[in-house]
């Protein structure tokens, strides 16, 4: 059974080589972001820790800050531990790449960058993955696409919960510009008369 | 060294010396987006000096449906069927992880009946893609679809249970959070015998016809080497990895649904090459049907599902579960903020990780061989662009 690896123990690993890097908080590993590589690197060559399969890269969006998530596996020892590091700048967050640690962290990198705008300084070929070149903004982020009228994108509540989770009445709710693929207000419909019988 | 390796090393070498200081320019080809090797619309541009891949790079995203977003406004069961449509060869193995996580966020207990029936699923699951992904690789390999229809057989009997279980053969949306959908109805047990009866044979004709094939082995042997470091080192998983010779397999590693109780082997081939890949699978095949009839042996009676409510708001926290699907380590790693709907949703896709390394396994090798690889890797290109 994979075990969870000791977050103080690892926060000691990291602190040994360059102190400050890491802190524990609640029980999770915390990294600063300027040398989140360098402290990832230790984790993976260090006998104890052994982290040498990285599972999982991604990010969260919490609106003040972004949190980006690593999941580390030690494959002969089998602990999991997962790592995360903080970034508060919105208008450019950047922080180091993790491409020199693991090769597996390429394409996911990439997916972060594509999807929520982070910048990983070092990656070789970072460039959109999914979307286009030029698409406007970055989708995971819980910014993105504001609603009309400030109503924010989401799942309000369940209808049954109490009233102001219930769904918004229809008309409430300011609606978006009618696109034109959209099924158009009744009434405007230009239906094409029947023609008169030719024969 | 076989003959057939001396042959393609002597032709490689014909080439080089052809195209070596002529002048010649690099030529850049598209596989894809339309191709029938990229099994779904995937391109691969190659950079090619002659027959030799100099490079290697894939523009993906043409299947992109941003469900990591979409996630975000569905509560956590109105989630499930996205799951099967992220690898829509292995739906049962997505529902499982999806469920797996967001009963980690619930802590919700899943009876004991529920936990076989999802094991013998996701075992039947595996048969099926296995099935699809060797006969595709046979495909990739010149065998023009006499394989892959024989194995088609197989996957098609899986799929047929799957319709009698949830009405679904592809997209089956039947797992939930706290058990399954549906409890087994009667038929399915009896075709599930004569399933597993018949099985052995087929396997059997399928390494009589294809393991000791010249032509297999030349265009797969030593064909997309990888190395057991490169592979950790690239997040590679599932028998992409297993094919290096390194034994993770999560089933074993950290036994989810009651896999600690069922006997199984982790098989594990030695060079990491296209045909080891292929190889594994095959075995792995075997090991699925030994799981299934221990399920089938030990079936427990009880409740299929879990009193869990529809409509179910877990407490703020967050969840990463894993499990072995077909292609590789699937997990999905969930954030709860208290609300009624997925902070934020993400899957760790295995067929796009897988292809970490596949710049490095086809660089060097003729375009063919690039092809090859790309078979043996089994990527689901939904899974990929999500």
């Amino acid at each position: 059974m994979t075990t969870q690896y000791d977050a103080t123990a690892a926060m000691e690993i990291v602190n040994a080589s360059a102190p400050g890097a890491a802190c524990v908080d609640e029980g999770v590993l915390y990294l600063e972001p300027d040398t989140l590589a360098d402290s990832i690197r230790t984790l993976r060559d260090s006998d104890q820790s052994d982290l040498v399969f990285l599972s999982n890269l991604t990010a969260v969006d919490h609106e003040l800050h972004f949190e980006l998530v690593y999941h580390l596996q030690s494959l002969d020892l089998n602990h999991i531990l997962q790592v995360k590091a903080r970034i508060s700048d919105r208008e450019d967050p950047a922080l180091p790449s993790l491409t020199g640690v693991y090769h597996g962290a390429h394409l996911q990198e990439r997916e972060v960058f594509d999807l929520f705008g982070i910048r990983f300084e070092g990656h070789p070929d970072l460039r959109r993955m999914f979307l286009w070149d030029g698409f406007p903004g970055y989708p995971l982020r819980k910014d993105f696409l504001q609603m009309p009228g400030q109503v924010r994108a989401g799942l309000p509540g369940f209808p049954h919960e109490s009233e102001e989770n219930a769904w918004p009445v229809p008309g409430s709710v300011p609606q978006r510009p009618l696109h034109p693929n959209d099924p158009q207000p009744e009434g405007e419909i230009v239906v094409a008369e029947e023609s008169e019988d030719p024969s | 060294m076989t003959m057939s390796d001396d042959t393609r090393l002597a032709m490689q070498g014909t080439i080089e010396a052809l195209t070596a200081g002529d002048g010649s320019e690099p030529v850049v080809v598209n596989l894809g987006p339309q191709h029938p090797s990229t099994h779904g619309v995937f391109r691969l541009k190659v950079t090619l000096d002659g027959e030799i891949v100099q490079d290697a790079e894939m523009r993906i995203g043409y299947l992109h449906r941003s469900m990591e977003k979409l996630a975000e406004e569905r509560s956590y069961t109105q989630n499930i069927p996205f799951t099967d449509r992220i690898d829509y060869l292995a739906a049962m193995s997505n529902n499982l992880a999806y469920c797996l996580a967001a009963e980690e966020l619930l802590g919700v207990e899943v009876p004991p009946r529920a936990q076989a029936i999802r094991v013998m699923f996701a075992e039947l699951q595996r048969v099926a893609s296995h099935a699809m992904a060797n006969g595709t690789f046979i495909n990739d390999c010149g065998a023009w679809h006499t394989p892959l229809f024989h194995m088609f057989r197989d996957r098609e009997r899986v799929l047929d249970m799957f319709e009698m279980t949830c009405g679904a053969r592809l997209t089956t949306n039947y797992m939930r959070i706290g058990g399954v959908a549906f409890d087994l109805p009667d038929q399915l047990l009896p075709t599930l015998e004569q399933f597993l009866a018949d099985m052995p044979e087929n396997i059997a004709n399928y390494e009589a016809l294809l393991l000791e094939n010249e032509i297999l082995h030349a265009r797969a042997r030593g064909v997309g080497v990888i190395s057991p470091e490169m592979a950790i080192n690239s997040s590679l998983s599932g028998p992409v990895l297993r094919a290096t010779g390194v034994p993770w397999d999560l089933r074993k590693a950290n036994p989810y649904c009651g896999y600690e109780s069922y006997e199984f082997d982790v098989p594990v081939g030695e060079q990491g090459d296209c045909f080891d890949r292929f190889l594994v699978r095959m075995t792995e095949v075997k090991q699925s049907l030994r799981i299934l009839r221990q399920v089938v042996d030990t079936l427990p009676d009880g409740p299929y599902l879990a009193d869990v409510p529809l409509h179910a708001r877990p407490e703020p926290g967050e969840s990463y579960a894993r499990v072995e699907s077909p292609r590789g380590e699937l997990g999905f790693y969930l954030v709860s903020d208290g609300g009624p709907a997925p902070y934020r949703f993400h899957c760790r896709p295995p067929s796009l990780i897988n292809l970490s390394a596949l710049k490095e396994m086809s660089i060097g090798g003729t375009l063919a061989d690039a092809i090859v690889t790309l078979g043996s890797i089994d990527i689901v290109v939904g899974e990929i662009d999500r």
